[in-house]
């Protein structure tokens, strides 16, 4: 089956984001296909390249990227709710004159459309928020 | 066609409880995570009015172990992440509720 | 795009509280303007979004209120909302931004059933 996942939380509050990345792995191993993960609001916070996990803790974006990595999976975060939590891409931070990118490479910056499209492609939509 | 998958992240005094509480119904799967694994405590109201609703009831077993909740409820199943994946699989829509 | 199917945004959290009541109502704009089908529940906290007179003039911030109100532009003319909560908070549906149906907790679960997606925001 094609599944696409909806992030909402923060990879840093509560243990939404890390779910939904297990689910994922869980999913691609059961032998469905994730279509897209859409990150909006405080779920776009899991593309930071910025941010620090404590060596003793395991790091909720690496999580992501290795999704990406391994098994090709589309990391899209809602450009609305990104920029509002300085999740910028080079061509934003450019065009808003930032310093630099502060994403990591396995995501990509979007519109909403691309939550409509994996609404309207996927057979299952999972929504983790909390 | 088995219905409607719930899964319930939020704490069993929030708002968010009690609006999937409401609409629960026999034929629906909840899963319970984060904050809502402790709605599985034997002998709680929470976990009363969830028994009540005649859904079919899952907690999450990571999360469980996570936050001390060892013992659960009779009539509460034990799911893993692959669990949860195979219930996605039979119900076809899910309703997230935080 | 795919086949259409049908979602159905289940609204849930107050319009000031955090910013998850303008990101529903962002995305429901945005799924009729791919031409997609879409319906709005509001239920438990997310039917204070219906309070009429919302005026965010002072403090600078989107007015929920009047983003609601520009729905049917969408042609997102069903809205449905939780009867029991609109009565709990005592919100005037009549004066709300938009027209809405009433709903009790039956009908909301058979409003969830025949959707093909739900997204709970």
């Amino acid at each position: 089956m094609i599944y696409s996942l909806l992030v909402v939380s923060s990879p840093v509050s509560g243990l939404s984001s890390r779910s939904a990345a297990e689910f994922a792995r869980c999913a691609i191993a059961r032998g469905h296909r994730i279509h897209r993960v859409f990150f909006l609001d405080a779920g776009t916070t899991a593309g930071s390249n910025f941010s620090v996990f404590p060596q003793d803790e395991a790091d909720p974006v690496r999580a992501w990227e290795q999704l990406h990595d391994q098994h090709g999976v589309e990391l899209v975060l809602c450009v609305a709710s990104a920029l509002k939590y300085g999740m910028l891409d080079q061509t934003e931070a450019a065009r808003y004159e930032r310093a630099a990118a502060s994403i990591s490479p396995a995501f990509t910056v979007s519109g909403l459309g691309q939550l409509v499209d994996a609404c309207a492609t996927s057979d299952r939509l999972m929504t983790f928020g909390g | 066609m088995s219905v409607l998958l719930h899964t319930l992240s939020a704490a069993p005094s929030s708002a968010a409880f009690k609006d999937c509480l409401k609409v629960l119904q026999p034929g629906d799967a909840a899963v319970l995570m984060g904050d809502g694994v402790y709605a599985a405590v034997p002998d709680t109201e929470a976990c009363g009015a969830l028994l009540a609703t005649g859904a079919q009831l899952y907690v999450l077993d990571t999360h469980a172990q996570l936050t001390g909740v060892t013992c659960t409820a009779q009539g509460i199943g034990l799911v893993d992440m692959d669990g949860l994946v195979a219930l996605s699989e039979r119900y076809c829509r899910q309703m997230a509720w935080y | 795009m795919a086949e259409k199917k049908r979602l159905l945004i289940v609204i849930r959290h107050s319009p000031y509280g955090s910013s998850l009541a303008k990101a529903a109502v962002d995305v429901a704009l945005a799924t009729a303007a791919f031409d997609q089908r879409v319906e709005l529940l509001f239920t438990g906290e997310g039917v204070l979004q219906l309070m009429p007179d919302q005026d965010s003039q002072r403090l600078g911030v989107k007015n929920i209120g009047r983003q609601l109100a520009s729905l049917p532009l969408y042609d997102i003319d069903r809205v449905y909302v939780d009867a029991e909560a609109a009565e709990r908070y005592r919100v005037n549906l009549d004066a709300a931004a938009v027209a809405v149906e009433r709903l009790s907790p039956h009908d909301m679960h058979r409003l969830m059933v025949a959707h093909d997606h739900l997204l709970g925001l």
